[in-house]
């Protein structure tokens, strides 16, 4: 394997505590909504926890790994989870994603700090605007959609099957490629950015995209995170436990998606990100809110 | 069985295989242990992939396998220029 041996460090078991709880917490929350938690992860690790932003990022394509892989059984089984679709918007994330990788090197880490601050007060705003999901009218059929067959059924909350149609793909791959991109970048699933464009360009139903998202993200991390290992930017004292925290979290999360208030757990998500994008901008300044590395 | 049955259930042991691994690595303070677990779980998302393929490829969909073979093309290029 072309990678360097990693030194081995003392390292506090408390750390590594630390470590496991933030990544269960911030699994756990975007697991309430149908996401990873790279985009509480990356802050918290490089503005509290003085770890460097290159392995921050590494840490976190794990954690949404471990986010998708974990929280994908219930989607599956509950149908929701659109497989075709799914595989069709992945080629246009992977290959963002790769993008990323080509470009991550030549991107200083101030500018990855101030994108990110941006990202962050998108999504805010994303998660303001979160359309209520309206029945699903009937659309003119677009032909080339139908021969890929992308259209699904899933059950909503009384059971009922309901049916959905597929609509503007073009412009839904071009945003998944976007999302691909930001996600090697930055170290987030995108999901956050993910299901809003399924919601509003593809038209789906909002637990759809929900399902489907959490399963994508999973690929496009991985698209990513490869190249992350080979370079030696995934450190095994942090990576491993935020895998373990994330693993926990998205398990925990998708138990209380049903028992807490959506509306609620929307307005605690824009909080943290606007305060988190605010940390961002200081880091993107050069400004150490801990003492640490850079 | 049902493909969404299968990958969930694909998932879910992966998921626990690696997990316990990078725990185990942790504990015994052994970085490759911790790696080896990391690795496997970034196994997980291509292998799901290649069951989606291998699903597609028996049903005769030509369009839907095709799709999922790009996709694993596309990461093994991400792997390639790391």
């Amino acid at each position: 394997m072309p990678w360097a041996p990693i030194c081995r460090r003392p390292t506090d078991v408390s750390l590594l505590l630390i470590l496991f709880a933030v990544a269960l917490a911030a699994s756990a929350l975007g697991g309430m909504l149908g996401m990873a938690g790279g985009i509480f992860v990356v802050p918290v690790l490089t503005m509290f926890l003085g770890v460097p932003i290159r392995s921050a990022i590494g840490a976190s394509l794990i954690s949404v790994i471990a986010c998708s892989c974990a929280g994908a059984a219930p989607y599956l089984r509950a149908g929701l989870t659109n497989l075709r679709l799914a595989v069709v918007l992945e080629t246009a994330t992977t290959l963002g994603a790769v993008t990323g990788v080509v470009l991550a090197g030549a991107v200083p880490a101030a500018w990855l700090f101030a994108l990110f601050a941006a990202i962050l007060l998108v999504s805010a705003r994303q998660m303001r605007a979160r359309r209520v999901e309206a029945a699903v009218a009937a659309q003119p059929q677009d032909p080339a959609e139908d021969r890929w067959r992308l259209d699904g059924v899933y059950r909503d909350a009384n059971g009922d099957e309901r049916g959905y149609r597929v609509q503007r793909l073009p412009l839904g791959l071009a945003l998944m490629y976007g999302a691909g991109l930001l996600s090697a970048l930055l170290g987030i699933g995108s999901g956050v950015l993910k299901i809003p464009a399924m919601d509003s360009a593809l038209r789906l139903p909002i637990k759809v995209s929900s399902a489907t998202s959490n399963l994508m993200i999973g690929v496009t991390a991985t698209a990513s995170a490869g190249a992350f290992l080979l370079r030696g930017h995934v450190v095994p004292d942090v990576a491993g436990p935020v895998a373990l925290g994330s693993v926990a979290g998205a398990w925990l999360g998708a138990r209380v998606l049903l028992a807490m208030s959506g509306e609620r757990l929307r307005r605690l998500f824009v909080a943290i990100l606007v305060v988190l994008a605010a940390l961002m901008v200081l880091g993107a300044a050069g400004v150490d809110v801990v003492r640490g590395a850079g | 069985m049902k493909l969404e049955a299968v990958l969930a259930r694909v998932l879910e042991l992966g998921t626990w295989i690696a997990s316990a691994t990078i725990a185990l690595g942790l504990v015994a303070r052994d970085d490759r242990v911790v790696i080896a677990g990391i690795a496997g779980l970034l196994a997980l998302p291509p292998l799901r992939v290649l069951i989606m393929l291998a699903a597609f490829a028996r049903a005769r969909d030509v369009r839907a396998a095709s799709v999922a073979l790009l996709v694993l093309g596309v990461l093994a290029l991400g792997l390639a220029l790391g």
